[in-house]
């Protein structure tokens, strides 16, 4: 295969903005840090009675106040606190959807100096999940729905938080499983949480909101040496993602997930992302070939309606691998020849492509991502780990070139991994990075067969690699690019 | 024969009121996990002191890591890597742990006429490309990688000198190594003092020390592939494994799989997954996949030559056999 050819499955997601990821801090305690010395300044409080003098207090000491509200209260406290706050962000539950649909226009029009940014909720803890489940007053059960180890990551939401707002950058939040309202004595949150937290987001080009504990609060406040060595620590990883890293980077990927309903996640995505398989998230109207053309695999769980069979054809024809999943009507493509894969999945070839049909739901996410890989093909793969089990990375390209930033996490937090790298392309430099050591160590490449390898030394919980390609055979692919 | 990549096998439960708070005897319970030997390791200790159980648990981790550095065949520089470089016609000094578990494999090779066999490594690597979607491998190439597996060309001289009579023999501990490290784990947390814990390794292999308080045991909830049966296990001072193949593949007709049956040098076939108990997490880790491998009618002929051991077979559709030589497996739902 061509490099020129290569490139064209780079594909583009399409949101670009001046900061990698910016995160904004939850407080609610009384008493309160200057910006200067907390070292951010976006701040988010909760809407209450007390709002208004909270944020005058809080704009004295420097910060941008936002205001965290339900959607049916995001008219009232903007009028509220129009005067000194910066924005309205705006809780939104699935059921609200299409309320916020109505509303978001309107409140924009009505105050214009407000800005309003939609918060999906619904993100959990990032980490490494053992199987030992402690509740309360209960049972201690295991719950590993697929293989060990278990990652609990927020990269599927922020892929279907990209398409559900496409003129935002993806804005999340969680709370913490360790301060919950049982009234135990629970372990306090360290310095690697938070940083892994914020790390997450930095490294899927989201914006967050970060809770901290109220102990961490009335601590900072009271300037505890050691809530101020914690906090650091989480600081400079806030700093490690608040300048773009190059300009122009979007998410690459090779792989379309299509769906009806964009919320929650689905365990498939979650799986996608755990194997590293980088995907886009689109809903059937998506479904045209020039939207498509760098995809190689294209997952189909949503219904497809007459319209997008015919445009499942044409991604067929023009040689994509299409999976339709829960494949029970008649379809264009059956009059072809099939072949039976197993008891619930027939292939049928179409024009330079084929469409696999599997009759049931996807039973096993599991199986189901190694599946996706395999379709891919060793040549599709857009990047490969060794070692790599608790890693998630996330691949950004220019928009038409090559990638040019690898962004890694790892969930095992403190333990410093040794991680092999694969990725598709020929890059003549390879330079890492990370927020305890700035930029940059060089890595050395091994090129073949169209793919580089490298080694990264001491991965512990976020890493960031830029990757610089042979000069001319970057020539060629950008030639060869559709876009 | 397998690597270390279990499908999450073991369901666990116990009664307690929760971690970091205080028993009815002042015992309080301690958590902790870390990510070694590619899998999640977990501790759960009972202590009158929260302090002192941290710490030794932090102990028992470090013994895992340290094992790690021995028995795995991932790192070029562990000792397992040098001894399958180095030791083909040539006996090698080895570190007294990497000598205890190989001595322990080959025991259950022999226990098992070679259905368990740590030199299945060659096989194992050839169909893990397939498993990759590299295709799957030729005859010859399968006979030619047979020729290099046989656990009776490895020669074991004490106290700690091991040999290789076949030039491409190479070991692979995947199927034994977490069992031996857990019960390594549990002989750390028992010299400090510990002496209710659990400790578990990703899901597959589980070793229960003592009992929660006010508990006769650790309730572990065993694998169930049909979601019929809830199989459980009252664990005292005994350890349980589970066993299965790689599931099959939704969008292809391939029958690759990590777990290779020696005497076809192919993928084990099996509509089963198998927990074995037994006393100690080596043997619970060997037998476990030694018995996935012999199968109900062979393996319930196995474990009866052994003593205190016991196991269930289950299929996706509620298939059970059981044997009891040990602790009796119950049924949370009715058959």
């Amino acid at each position: 295969m061509k490099i020129g050819d290569m490139i064209l499955v780079w594909v583009f997601v399409l949101v670009s903005t001046s900061a990698w990821s910016n995160v904004f801090v939850h407080w609610t305690s009384s008493a309160l840090p200057p910006a200067k010395e907390l070292g951010l300044n976006e701040l988010v409080l909760s809407w209450n009675d007390r709002f208004s003098p909270q944020v005058k207090a809080a704009r004295r000491q420097g910060y941008r106040v936002y205001v965290e509200v339900p959607l049916h209260q995001a008219a009232a406290a903007a009028e509220t606190g129009a005067s000194g706050l910066e924005g309205i962000i705006l809780t939104v539950r699935q059921s609200e959807r299409a309320e916020l649909e109505k509303s978001l226009p309107k409140l924009r029009s009505a105050h214009p100096k407000l800005r309003f940014v939609v918060l999906n909720p619904d993100g959990k803890q990032p980490e490494m999940r053992g199987s030992l489940v402690i509740k309360r007053g209960s049972v201690l059960e295991v719950s590993s729905p697929t293989a060990q180890p278990w990652i609990d990551s927020n990269l599927a939401l922020v892929k279907t938080e990209q398409r559900s707002h496409q003129g935002q950058v993806p804005l999340y939040t969680f709370s913490w499983g360790g301060l919950s309202d049982s009234g135990q004595q629970q372990p306090a949150l360290t310095a690697a949480d938070y940083s892994l937290a914020v790390a997450e987001a930095g490294a899927f080009h989201a914006d967050f909101i970060l809770k901290l504990d109220e102990r961490l609060q009335k601590a900072l406040s009271e300037h505890d040496p050691e809530a101020w060595t914690l906090w650091n620590q989480v600081r400079s990883y806030a700093n490690f993602y608040s300048h773009t890293a190059e300009q122009g980077m979007e998410a690459a990927a090779n792989v379309a997930v299509v769906v009806d309903d964009l919320d929650p996640p689905d365990e498939v995505m979650n799986l996608l992302a755990r194997h590293n398989l980088p995907f886009t998230v689109l809903r059937p109207p998506d479904l045209k070939l020039g939207e498509l053309e760098g995809f190689d695999v294209v997952v189909v769980f949503a219904k497809p309606d007459r319209g997008a069979c015919e445009r499942i054809a044409d991604l067929a024809t023009h040689g994509k691998i299409v999976v339709l999943v829960e494949a029970h009507g008649s379809y264009p493509w059956q009059s072809r020849d099939a072949v039976r894969l197993n008891e619930h999945a027939v292939s049928y070839a179409f024009g330079n492509g084929k469409v696999l049909e599997l009759s049931e739901p996807v039973t096993d996410p599991e199986t189901f991502a190694q599946d996706i890989r395999r379709l891919l093909g060793k040549e599709n793969v857009l990047m490969s780990l060794w070692n790599g089990l608790t890693t998630i990375a996330v691949p950004y390209c220019e928009h038409g070139g090559t990638v040019k930033v690898l962004e890694f996490v790892n969930y095992a937090e403190e333990e410093p991994l040794r991680v092999q790298v694969q990725v598709k392309g020929s890059f003549a430099s390879i330079r890492y990075e990370t927020p305890e050591r700035r930029c940059c160590e060089s890595l050395v490449p091994i090129k073949h067969n169209g793919f580089t390898e490298f080694v990264i030394p001491e991965l512990r919980i976020a890493g960031r690699v830029h990757l610089e390609a042979n000069q001319a055979l970057n020539s060629r692919a950008r030639g060869a690019s559709p876009r | 024969m397998r690597c270390d990549r279990r499908r999450a096998a073991a369901l666990i439960s116990f009664f307690l009121i929760a971690s970091f708070v205080q028993s009815s005897e002042n015992q309080v319970l301690v958590y902790k996990k870390k990510y070694i030997m590619g899998t999640i390791f977990e501790i759960a200790a009972y202590d009158q002191s929260s302090e002192h159980a941290s710490n030794a648990i932090e102990k028992a981790f470090q013994e895992v890591v340290r094992l790690d550095n021995l028995l795995s065949n991932y790192k070029s520089d562990s000792a397992l890597s040098n001894l399958n470089r180095s030791a083909h016609f040539h006996a090698e000094k080895v570190p007294s742990d990497l000598y205890r578990a190989i001595d322990q494999a080959v025991q259950f090779s022999r226990l098992s006429d070679g259905k368990f066999d740590i030199s299945v490594a060659p096989l194992v690597n050839l169909w893990k490309a397939a498993l990759r979607g590299e295709g799957t491998p030729s005859r010859a190439q399968q006979e030619e990688v047979r020729s290099c597996v046989g656990y009776e060309k490895i020669d074991l001289t004490p106290p700690d000198r091991i040999s290789f009579r076949s030039s491409c023999l190479q070991l692979d501990l995947g199927a034994i190594g977490k069992g031996y490290a857990v019960d390594r784990a549990a002989e750390v947390l028992h010299s400090l003092g510990i002496r209710d814990a659990l400790v578990n390794a990703g899901g597959s292999t589980i070793f229960a020390m003592g009992s929660p308080p006010d508990q006769t045991g650790w309730l572990v909830h065993l694998r169930d592939p049909s979601n019929k049966i809830d199989p459980q296990v009252m664990l005292k001072d005994g350890s349980v494994s589970t066993s299965e193949q790689t599931a099959p593949s939704l969008l292809g007709n391939d029958s690759a799989g990590h777990i290779i049956d020696p005497d076809t040098g192919m993928p084990l076939k099996t509509v089963f997954t198998v927990s074995a108990v037994s006393r100690t997490a080596s043997a619970s880790d060997a037998l476990s996949t030694t018995l996935l491998l012999l199968g109900p009618t062979k393996g319930t002929a196995l474990i009866e030559s052994m003593a205190d051991v016991s196991a269930i077979w289950i299929s996706h559709e509620a298939h059970v056999e059981t044997v009891t030589g040990g602790p009796q497996i119950l049924f949370g739902r009715g058959l």
